[in-house]
This record gives structure tokens, C-alpha cells and sequence, in this order.
């Protein structure tokens, strides 16, 4: 039975893959839970760890800069993401070149988008801070958010558009009424998976955040942190980063079973 | 004469260098079922969607008693579209879709509910109003895109293809639906169809379209037994063509039977012709002026009646005969017999090749 033995091969390269996947991962979530703090021994289990992080202040403000960040990023984004997603799938001409200028932000590397907007900033002389990182993740979180809301538009009948202005509704009307609402799984999915991004991007944070303690966010507290060693404080912490963002990536995909484009 | 209810004036639509309709003009009365009929590519849904708004005009008018509507958007016209794709709104429920309309007339809240209950009744869908259109079948979503069309009472209602999606059992029980609906409300409808016999059944008056323009307009009667052209003869219903030639005394089929005809129309001087005639005016027997002996090649059963292919000396195409049930108990008409056929002068049509 050949069949047999390839699909158990298939079987054990699956798994493989998985715990080289999860290994590393469930290594840092059992250590944030181990009371001793040393990664060598298991010394019974604790959330100690999770209640010192809640007694650290600059871990609390980064808490705080970083949700900041993520919710006014990912409004806006999402706002402007929809809007441009609609408005390209209305006026579809040179469709080709526009959809690539769009969706750039979410191929160009990081590090890359991250030293452009930096140089931006300080060619317009902005002082940079929290408004800084939250434009610069409107940048890439809106191609996503188009991305997101234009893979649902490629099923989208529009003569319900038409039917709602024969039956008398002004375009702002249709809009609100009939094209957002059904719309709406894929925004909300559009929108769970820019915050997901927002909460643990670093290097675009840490080059336009600035100088200064105020702006600090999660990720770039953690590496600030990691300076001294691995603490269990820190893998706590990216345990909770973590948790939130596979949380928000399960919501995303569950509201928006189509799947998503470019990734 | 009073004013026309709804007229086209002389409207043109061209997307690019493509006619899509060219320079039609057209009167509908008021309370008329009026069909537009023709082929994909006819340019019927074009004008549809000019009458409805979403296509703007290039050229001409369009009057609703009197006044134009050629420049007002959909939202603000009197009239109504039911899409051929029924066009429910996926996240409302039956009543929501229905209401809609009339929520965007300002009404009170009262009024919405009542009249959204009455159509429902009407359409025989009130134990539905809670369902999302994806809960529907076919023939329910079909009643509840025309109940929300309906209910805001329009003074013209457009239809596009409105019974294309349905089997056929059901388009029947529609057609005559949709007729009982339209003499119910009182409304102007204009239907859009590629269905001759829909046209035929529903409609007071037909309007054949090809290329953009119109062919012939009038009622189903005058437009079956008094086809304006080849193209309308072949459109609407079964057509025989038999390919003939003048001679001094009329028209002679290509064997040179002499082909007895009484042309309704005025022919052009010169130029190929060519005779038809109906399948039901075909008679066993010889008592018509047109005789044809024909050997049976093939029997279509039609219940009602049955249609008989028979090889002529006429025409390379086999001549189609119906026969109805009861004839075909005397004559028992079986492949390979030769049968005699006649038919009249007066069911002879003559037309330009």
C-alpha cells in the first residue's frame, strides 16, 4: 500500500513542521508560568510573573501607548482602507498599476518603509511621538484593511447599489444602509487583523517614535528589557501579546472565510 | 389626442463606438403592460436601464406626462426597476427589503407596516417576512423583488427579464401573476424579455427590437399573424420560410410551383423574396390554394398538439406542420408516410430575403 506509507510520511512531515512551528512558542508560555524564574528547572507552577508586570510602570505606560497606537491606527485605517477599497472597485480603470501602488506598504520590508517615514518626519520638521507611530501604522494597516475589504468586493452584487437608489436612497444613504452592512465581516475582519499588526509591530514604532520615555511602546519596551537577559517578566508579557494577537487573528479569519489576499 | 403617458423620443445611447440604441421613439399608455422583446444585444435592457436612470441619455428624450425625466437620477424618479438579478438586499430580512423603499419615501412607521403587510398578503408571503433572502427559493425571491418594486406604488414599474431565473412551470403561473398584478395596482409596466411567448402572454403591446432600433410595435395578435419582416416572423413563433421568385403573375417556389399569396405589406420593386407561413395554417388535405406533398421525417409531441417535420419539393429546410390532437386520431401520422398539406392566400406572408 503505497498510498498508505506517502500519507503517513505526509503525516510526519506535518508534524514536524508543527512543533518547529510551536516548540519555540509553548517553551516561552510554560516558562512565563514557572514560579522559579530560571529557564533550567521547573519549579511549579505560578502567575507571579503576570502580577510583577502589573506592578511595573513603564511596563503599564508601553501597555498603554501600545493600545492607543493599535485602536486609533486601526480606526482610521479602517475608515480610509473601506473607502479606498470601494472606490477602486467603482472607478477600476488602470486597475493593474493601482492596485500594486496600494498594496505596496504590505510587501516593501519594514525596515525600509521605517527609515522612509523617518526621513518624511524630519524633512516636514514633525515632532515625532505617539502620532508619528500611529500615522506611520495607518500606512501599511490601510493596505491591509483595502486588501481585506477588496477580496470581498470580487463577490459583491452591485445591483443591490442600483435596486437601493431605484427604491429612492441618495448615495450617502446606500452607503451606510446597504453597502457597508454587507460589507461589515469583512471590515471587522480587516479591522482585527491591522490592530493585530499594530500590537506587535517594533521597527517602524521604534524609528518613528522618537526620543524620549513617553512614546514607548510594548514591543520596544520588551527589547529594551531584553538588554538585561530574558526575564519571566518579559515572557509573560509576550505571552499577553501574544494571546491578544492570536485572539484577534482567530476573530479576523472566522469573520472573513475567504481568506486573505497577499499573505 | 391627449399627451402620450410615457414617451421615448428619438433616443440614442452609445457606449463608445458601439450603437447600443439608436434613435427609438416609442408611446406607452398609461395602465399598459408593454413588452420589449428581442435578443441579447437588442439594446431592450439599455433602454430599460435609460427609462430607470442608470444609463444616461446620448441623445433624445424621455417624457413621463409630459415632462422629461432624461436628466432626473434614479433616486428621485417615479418609476421602478425590478432587477433580473432581483437585487435583495442579502442582510435584511423579506419585510426590511420591502419596507426599504418606503422608508426612503419618508413615510410614518405605521403606514411602512401596513403597506408592507398588504403586499405581503398579495404576494402570499407573510409567513416568510422574517426569512433572509438567502432562505428563499427562487420563485419566493422573484415575489419579494417585485413586491418591493411594487410597493412604492410607482407610476411606471420596469421588469427586467422578471421571470428568467424561474422553471418553467412556475413562469407560466408567473405570467399570468405578474398580469393580475399589473391590472390589481393600476401600473404602467414595462417588461424586458428574449421570450416571445412571454411577450405574447403578458403583453397588450409588444415592441420587437434588433441592432438598437425598433422593428414593430403592436399588440401580440397584429405582431404574430402580421410580422413587419423576416427577422420578426422568425423571432415570434415558428415561421416556415420557403425561398421563392417573382414571376408575372405572383410567386413561384424554387421548383416552380406557383405560390399563391395575398402580400399584406407594400414590397420593395425588385429584390429576392421569400414566402412563409405559419405551422397551424398547414391543413391535411387540399382545400387551400397552396397544396404540398411531404413525406414525414419527424414527429414532435406536444400534448396538446403535435408539430410534424416533413421533407418538400419547397424548401431544403423541412416544412413544419402542427396537428392537433384530434386530428392526429384520424390521421395517425407516422414517419415515413407522404402526406398532402394546403393552406391559403391570406397566410401567405411575402418579405424581402
Amino acid at each position: 500500500m503505497v498510498e498508505r506509507n506517502t500519507f503517513r510520511l505526509m503525516l510526519l512531515i506535518l508534524g514536524i513542521v508543527f512543533a518547529f512551528l510551536y516548540i519555540p512558542i509553548s517553551v516561552l508560555v510554560g516558562l512565563s508560568f514557572n514560579e522559579g524564574g530560571l529557564p533550567t528547572a521547573w519549579t511549579g507552577f505560578s502567575f507571579k510573573w503576570y502580577g510583577a508586570l502589573l506592578e511595573d510602570s513603564d511596563i503599564l505606560g508601553a501597555a498603554a501607548n501600545t493600545l492607543v497606537v493599535a485602536v486609533v491606527s486601526t480606526v482610521l485605517a479602517t475608515v480610509l482602507g473601506t473607502l479606498l477599497a470601494v472606490g477602486v472597485e467603482i472607478r477600476r480603470r488602470n486597475g493593474t498599476w493601482l492596485e500594486t501602488m496600494i498594496f505596496a506598504p504590505m510587501i516593501i520590508p519594514d525596515i525600509v518603509l521605517a527609515i522612509a517615514l523617518l526621513s518624511f518626519f524630519s524633512l516636514l520638521g514633525v515632532q515625532m511621538g505617539l502620532h508619528t507611530i500611529i500615522v506611520s501604522h495607518v500606512v501599511f494597516n490601510l493596505a491591509f484593511v483595502c486588501a481585506v475589504v477588496r477580496a470581498r468586493l470580487k463577490n459583491f452584487d452591485w445591483s443591490i447599489v442600483e435596486a437601493s437608489a431605484d427604491l429612492g436612497a441618495s448615495t450617502a444613504t446606500t452607503l451606510r444602509r446597504v453597502v457597508v452592512p454587507v460589507l461589515m465581516p469583512a471590515i471587522v475582519a480587516g479591522a482585527l487583523l491591522a490592530f493585530t499588526l499594530s500590537v506587535d509591530e517594533f521597527i517602524i514604532a521604534f524609528f518613528t517614535a522618537g526620543a524620549g520615555r513617553s512614546s514607548i511602546t510594548l514591543p520596544m519596551q520588551i527589547y529594551a528589557m531584553i538588554r538585561f537577559g530574558v526575564t519571566p517578566e518579559i515572557n509573560a508579557l509576550a505571552t499577553i501579546v501574544m494571546a491578544v494577537s492570536v485572539v484577534a487573528l482567530a476573530l479576523s479569519q472566522r469573520l472573513n472565510k475567504g481568506g486573505l489576499p497577499g499573505q | 389626442m391627449t399627451q402620450p403617458f410615457l414617451s421615448i423620443r428619438d433616443v440614442h445611447k452609445d457606449f463608445g463606438a458601439v450603437k447600443a440604441v439608436s434613435g427609438v421613439s416609442l408611446d406607452i399608455r398609461e395602465n399598459e403592460f408593454f413588452a420589449l422583446l428581442g435578443a441579447s444585444g437588442s439594446g431592450k435592457t439599455t433602454l430599460l436601464r435609460m427609462l430607470a436612470g442608470f444609463e444616461s441619455l446620448s441623445a433624445g428624450d424621455i417624457l413621463l406626462e409630459g415632462r422629461s425625466i432624461a436628466d432626473q437620477a434614479p433616486n428621485r424618479r417615479p418609476v421602478n426597476l425590478m432587477f433580473q438579478s432581483y437585487a435583495l438586499f442579502p442582510h435584511m430580512t423579506v419585510a426590511r427589503n420591502i419596507a426599504y423603499g418606503l422608508e426612503m419615501d419618508g413615510l410614518p412607521k405605521a403606514q411602512i407596516a401596513a403597506r408592507v403587510d398588504e403586499i405581503l398578503q398579495v404576494i402570499q408571503l407573510g409567513p416568510l417576512a422574517g426569512r433572509k433572502p438567502d432562505q428563499l427559493s427562487g420563485g419566493q425571491r422573484q415575489r419579494v423583488a417585485l413586491a418591493r418594486a411594487l410597493v412604492k406604488r410607482p407610476r411606471v414599474l420596469l421588469l427586467d427579464e422578471p421571470l428568467g431565473a424561474l422553471d418553467k412551470k412556475l413562469r407560466s403561473a408567473m405570467q399570468l401573476e405578474l398580469k393580475r398584478l399589473q391590472a390589481e395596482f393600476g401600473i404602467t409596466f414595462v417588461v424586458v424579455t428574449h421570450d416571445q411567448e412571454e411577450a405574447l402572454v403578458m403583453a397588450d403591446r409588444i415592441a420587437i427590437m434588433k441592432d438598437g432600433a425598433l422593428l414593430q410595435v403592436g399588440t401580440p395578435r397584429e405582431i404574430y399573424e402580421r410580422p413587419g419582416s423576416r427577422f420578426a416572423a422568425d423571432f415570434v413563433g415558428v415561421m416556415n420560410f420557403l425561398p421563392v421568385t417573382r414571376t408575372a403573375r405572383g410567386f413561384a417556389a424554387s421548383d416552380g410551383t406557383a405560390i399563391a399569396a395575398t402580400p399584406a405589406l407594400p414590397l420593395p420593386e425588385g429584390g429576392a423574396v421569400v414566402a412563409a407561413v405559419r405551422p397551424e395554417r398547414l391543413r391535411i388535405g387540399t382545400a387551400g390554394a397552396n397544396v404540398v406533398e411531404g413525406r414525414i421525417t419527424a414527429i414532435a409531441y406536444h400534448g396538446l398538439d403535435l408539430l410534424l417535420h416533413m421533407d418538400t419539393a419547397l424548401a431544403d429546410a423541412p416544412v413544419v406542420a402542427r396537428m392537433t390532437a384530434d386530428d392526429a386520431d384520424t390521421h395517425t401520422p407516422r414517419i415515413g408516410r407522404t402526406v398532402a398539406m394546403s393552406w391559403s392566400a391570406e397566410d401567405t406572408h411575402i418579405f424581402p430575403a
